[in-house]
């Protein structure tokens, strides 16, 4: 009895439960299929048909993406013989572990964090701005044009978004005087977006460049390089490569909750007595919320080009976040919020 | 800036004989964008230096095919050169066959050949303008304009039975005559279309992001146009008003009035909008068909009278065309006789030789997208990677029309 008693505290305890169980690995997976459906059940929506179908028919075909990864599953992994092989089989397995680890920084109720420090904050974004490395990798270690292409891609876009991601995130930091995700929620008596609306669009546009959402889906760019760094892929492996760019969605999504729409603020009391870790559901279903708008610019806009991106990153919204920087340390010392 | 050294034009820029800054990149013929075809593009870091498109992945030979059977038979042959724009691509065929016959089609068959060319230029240019949604990864654009289509699909199928290949067209007429209740059928599909091109107008082409990749890409000039060659909506949006139903007498267009949209600007925006602005003019061009359609037979008096009299006054009585033995072998004369007709992708040309056999002595048909093709070797040059899909859409290239 003592072993199984140790489990369950152990499962339930913040250091395991967030970062596996929810709102981390476990529930991200979930949120993967749902989201990857959802997109497509909008988009479809949006022009006139009917989207997945056949797999649960009476459930919008809910099941579908479930379907897919099982057929990525048991496809077969092939890697090809002018591969770099070490790397190529390598890249994946670190994207996938960078994508998650970032699951560890958030928490998810007042002193339910997995990992406690006073900087989880820049740490959240040293590790989601490493994920493009792997990525590079992958591209680089595949040996063929299209994938070079992809990555050369990626490299450029990184330090497009990277910096205005990072700028309008530490700009929110100066306002609330903290770099403690837990302590940024309990500081907002406001949400964050109201109190600098500059920060949260400019993250917000980050983010959705960052995720390679359109119109920013530069990387997989389909139309013009295939797959962009996952094209030599196959299996169960491009389904990673896919899925990355939800997973990073997700990460950054929470993330935008915590940072500007005041988290798991108001805490949903019942909740937060059954379990501590439960009053995340709150700031889960912002973050799902954000994720699901995310995906429907997908039927509104199609693909920028990348000088056109770049240009936007370091022009437009690289100023936008020097701006809410400025709109911060305005409000801090001269308001004193 | 042109090169033409080793016989190879390579456009705007120079491309110096073992640069090893240029790095090839072979995009098809299995490629989410490439079509049926094969692009050898040459790229200096992001920047395209030279295309080369290849053609050939889809059929050949369809000309000398066309040469090895009865000539009847070469309709439903050469309308699988185009098959979504099918009776446009074989109006020619028919127009050419009967100049050699010597056959006046009666003005009602005009009527409805026309009626059914405009419907199929219609869908070709929702089928364009989808292919251009899904080249810039605009989903949405690319199922509504495919979604679109069958309303004119259908409109089609009404009129003839079949939804792509159509074979419509025959010497001395047309099979089949106006079904009932078309006029109203039409008139809805019409003004369904006329609100649908506000929705195109307000997602895809005022939509800032699409306005960004289209404005000032792949800028064809007046002068470069007309000097290459190109037909149909690609030398229209460059300024040059040509159009082959205006030049050709074929159909009925002489007595309908229509428009021949043309913009001056040459870019890809302005083919895109030539486009929408044709899907216009054809609602009106089919309004006024219904309108001025004359009465009295589909076939031609020369071929109906080869029919048996009690058949000929079921033919006549049913709208429906019951060929005349004669239509198996159909002897074309000795010589030769040329046509042209406008195809939603431009004009195409037919040439065609008789011997006094059932079999055309010789088959020549010079379809637009052969003609348009060069395009990809003047406009991409010069622009971002990116752009090439964003300039394939706008060209709406249709590779098994050049693979003829």
């Amino acid at each position: 009895m003592g072993l199984v008693e140790w489990i369950v505290r152990l499962v339930l305890s913040p250091g395991v439960f967030a970062p596996v169980i929810f709102p981390g690995l476990l529930t991200a997976l979930a949120v993967l299929l749902i989201v990857i459906w959802a997109e497509r059940k909008i988009a479809a929506r949006v022009q006139m048909r009917v989207g997945p179908l056949y797999v649960t028919r009476h459930f919008g075909g809910v099941l579908q993406m479930l379907a897919d990864g099982t057929r990525y599953m048991f496809q077969e992994f092939i890697v090809p013989e002018t591969a770099d092989k070490v790397p190529y089989m390598l890249a994946p397995a670190l994207a996938l572990t960078l994508a998650i680890a970032p699951f560890a920084l958030i928490p998810s109720a007042p002193g339910f964090a997995p990992v406690k420090s006073p900087y989880s904050l820049p740490a959240l974004l040293a590790i989601l701005a490493s994920t493009p490395l792997s990525v590079l990798l992958m591209g680089w270690s595949s040996n063929n044009k299209f994938s070079i292409q992809g990555a050369v891609r990626e490299a450029f876009m990184t330090l497009a978004y990277e910096v205005p991601l990072f700028l309008s995130a530490l700009s929110m930091a100066i306002l609330y005087g903290s770099m403690d995700l837990e302590e940024i929620v309990g500081r907002q008596f406001l949400p964050g977006a109201l109190l600098n609306p500059v920060a949260a669009f400019t993250f917000f546009v980050a983010m959705v460049m960052s995720s390679g959402r359109l119109p920013f889906d530069i990387v997989e760019g389909e139309q013009e390089i295939v797959a962009g760094p996952y094209v030599e892929y196959t299996g169960i492996v491009f389904g990673i490569g896919m899925g990355l760019a939800y997973l990073k969605l997700y990460a950054l999504s929470l993330l935008y909750s915590l940072l500007f729409l005041s988290g798991w603020e108001p805490l949903p009391r019942a909740l937060y007595s059954v379990y501590p870790g439960l009053a995340g559901v709150w700031l889960f279903a912002k973050a799902f919320t954000l994720m699901l708008f995310v995906v429907f610019l997908r039927s509104v806009y199609g693909r920028y080009r990348l000088d056109q991106a770049l240009r936007a990153g370091w022009r437009v919204y690289l100023v936008l976040a020097v701006v809410s920087i400025l709109l911060s340390c305005l409000l801090r010392v001269v308001v004193n919020v | 800036m042109l090169s033409t050294s080793s016989g190879v034009v390579y456009s705007r820029l120079l491309l110096r004989e073992g640069d090893e800054s240029v790095y090839e990149l072979f995009i098809g013929p299995q490629h989410p964008s490439s079509g049926h075809m094969r692009f050898i593009v040459r790229l200096q870091g992001d920047v395209i230096v030279s295309v080369d498109p290849d053609i050939g992945y889809v059929h050949r030979t369809m000309e000398k095919l066309a040469e090895g059977r009865e000539a009847i038979k070469a309709i439903p042959l050469l309308e699988r050169l185009t098959i979504i724009d099918s009776h446009n691509a074989t109006v020619g065929l028919v127009t050419a066959m009967e100049r050699l016959l010597d056959v006046e089609p009666p003005p009602r068959a005009l009527y409805l050949r026309t009626l059914l060319s405009e419907i199929n230029r219609i869908a070709s240019h929702l089928y364009g303008m989808g292919i251009a949604g899904i080249m810039l990864n605009h989903s949405t654009m690319f199922m509504w304009a495919f979604g679109d289509r069958e309303v004119w699909l259908q409109l089609a199928e009404e009129l003839t039975g079949a939804r792509l290949t159509h074979t419509y067209s025959v010497p001395g007429g047309v099979r089949r005559d106006l079904p009932q209740g078309f006029g109203e059928k039409f008139e809805k599909a019409a003004r369904y279309m006329e609100r649908r091109l506000q929705d195109y107008m307000r997602i895809f082409l005022e939509n800032p992001q699409v306005v960004a990749r289209y404005e000032g890409v792949g800028v064809l000039k007046k002068s470069e146009a007309s000097r290459l060659g190109v037909v149909g909506p690609n030398l229209r949006a460059s300024g040059v008003k040509y159009d082959a139903r205006l030049a050709d007498d074929y159909g009925a267009y002489k007595d309908l009035e229509f428009e021949v949209p043309t913009r001056e600007e040459g870019d890809c925006m302005a083919r895109m909008l030539v486009r929408v602005e044709e899907i216009k003019q054809s609602i009106s061009i089919i309004r006024q068909v219904l309108r001025k359609m004359p009465d009295g037979p589909i076939l031609s008096e020369k071929y109906l009278k080869l029919l048996p009299p009690k058949t000929r006054e079921r033919v006549l009585q049913e709208g429906r065309v019951k060929f005349p033995a004669l239509f198996a072998s159909l002897k074309l004369p000795a010589g030769e006789a040329v046509a042209r007709a406008e195809m939603g992708h431009g004009e195409i040309f037919y040439h065609i030789t008789g011997d006094g056999s059932a079999k055309p002595y010789r088959l020549r048909v010079v379809t637009p997208s052969f003609r348009n093709v060069i395009l990809f070797r003047y406009l991409a040059p010069g622009h971002r990677f990116m752009d090439f899909p964003a300039i394939y859409g706008s060209l709406d290239y249709f590779p098994p029309e050049a693979d003829r």
